[in-house]
């Protein structure tokens, strides 16, 4: 079990082609922790915008009635992958893992795969 | 290729904080609507009666014997964050998103506006002790990003302290599993902070919430004051004239006059 900035650290570390990696509230739109980021990729921005990509697929599923539970979104740009995972925590206050990464570099099953680890880490 | 980067202006901390910040204070911040707990000029804790304490929010996962245990052998020390750590009971990343929760949640209250005057009382430590500090700036431009978050969802401030009233219809709004939940309890008598306790919920999420139910009119949004019922005059004064305004003080300056 790891503090947020040593496991935020190890995601920019263990997964490759990481540009960054944030951890938000998705109520508010705060990030509780990132790491990376560049004059180009503003994490809290970021994070506060992709909380209403999360809230509308929230909706649209309830809208729709599958009583499902979303494990990840993916949102493929042109030179990124930018993967959102929602934490599924016994205090569930709504928090997901905000992962940007270089399409060049990375692998994708794996980013998810260690994604889901990370999260496991953060949580109990 | 360079990007123009707007750089936004500063946000508007207050003086006080700032300069306690500079200082590098420890002690207790006190306004009407709560405290702020600084250790080495970052803020290590708030707390405001309008929102929901870390007992209310880890409530099911630390029963009151933990706290109670952690409160006796640790309160002294103002160390309890760290012993309930230490001892097993919460994990390290758990308290510490759990804490950061609400020390934003009540700081969002301290800090608002009509927060009256502001006492610092240095030397004051908070039981719980550090668990991740935060800087002053970073506190302050998150509770300006609050407050212009919920004026962009629905910009009726009355909202947010005015009890909950359901809109009296039948129609479906479209509304999520967790906003569901506050309309439930939505008795027409119980404000947002009520709700958030009862659901042990961030006070602001539930002021979140709340707003978007009004903005899709599932709530009612209260008026900004109530009007006055009109007062009715005395029956004479008609009869004075037709402006009982300037008679009823054409009276009194004749009284005072021969007093």
């Amino acid at each position: 079990m790891a503090n947020t900035e040593a496991a935020l650290k190890e995601a920019m570390t263990s997964i490759e082609g990481t540009v960054g990696v944030a951890l938000v509230d998705y109520t508010s739109g705060m990030a509780l922790g990132t790491a990376g980021g560049s004059k180009e990729l503003d994490l809290t921005v970021a994070a506060a915008g992709n909380t209403d990509v999360v809230r509308a697929k929230v909706r649209t599923m309830e809208l729709l009635g599958l009583n499902e539970d979303i494990e990840d979104i993916l949102i493929t740009l042109d030179s990124q992958y930018h993967l959102i995972r929602l934490l599924k925590g016994r205090g569930n206050n709504g928090l997901f893992l905000y992962l940007a990464l270089d399409k060049g570099r990375a692998n994708l099953a794996m980013a998810r795969h260690q994604l889901k680890k990370i999260e496991n880490e953060l949580e109990v | 290729m360079t990007t123009a980067t707007l750089v936004p202006p500063p946000p508007p901390l207050s003086p006080m904080l700032a300069r306690l910040a500079d200082e590098r204070a420890t002690g207790a911040l006190l306004r009407d609507h709560g405290t702020l707990y600084l250790d080495d000029g970052q803020v290590v804790h708030a707390e405001s009666p309008a929102a929901p304490g870390l007992e209310v929010l880890l409530d099911g996962r630390l029963p009151q014997e933990g706290w109670q245990e952690a409160f006796d052998l640790a309160g002294p020390d103002g160390r309890v964050g760290r012993y309930l750590v230490d001892s097993g009971r919460l994990a390290d990343g758990e308290l510490e998103l759990a804490h950061l929760g609400v020390l934003f949640d009540a700081a969002y209250f301290v800090l608002g506006p009509g927060g009256g005057p502001t006492r610092f009382r240095h030397g004051v430590a908070h039981w719980m002790g550090p668990v991740r500090p935060v800087p002053t700036r970073v506190l302050a431009r998150e509770c300006l990003r609050r407050r212009e978050l919920l004026d962009a969802l629905w910009p009726y401030p009355e909202t947010d302290d005015s009890p909950v009233v359901r809109a009296d219809t039948d129609f479906p709004y479209p509304v999520t599993r967790r906003q569901q939940d506050v309309l439930d309890l939505a008795d027409g008598v119980r404000t947002p902070a009520d709700i958030a306790r009862l659901l042990g919920r961030a006070a602001f999420h539930t002021l979140v919430d709340v707003r978007r139910l009004a903005a899709v009119g599932a709530v009612a949004t209260p008026q900004e004051t109530p009007v006055p019922a009109p007062v009715a005059l005395p029956q004479w004064m008609p009869q004075v004239t037709e402006d009982p305004d300037v008679a009823l003080l054409r009276r009194l300056r004749n009284a005072l006059e021969a007093l």
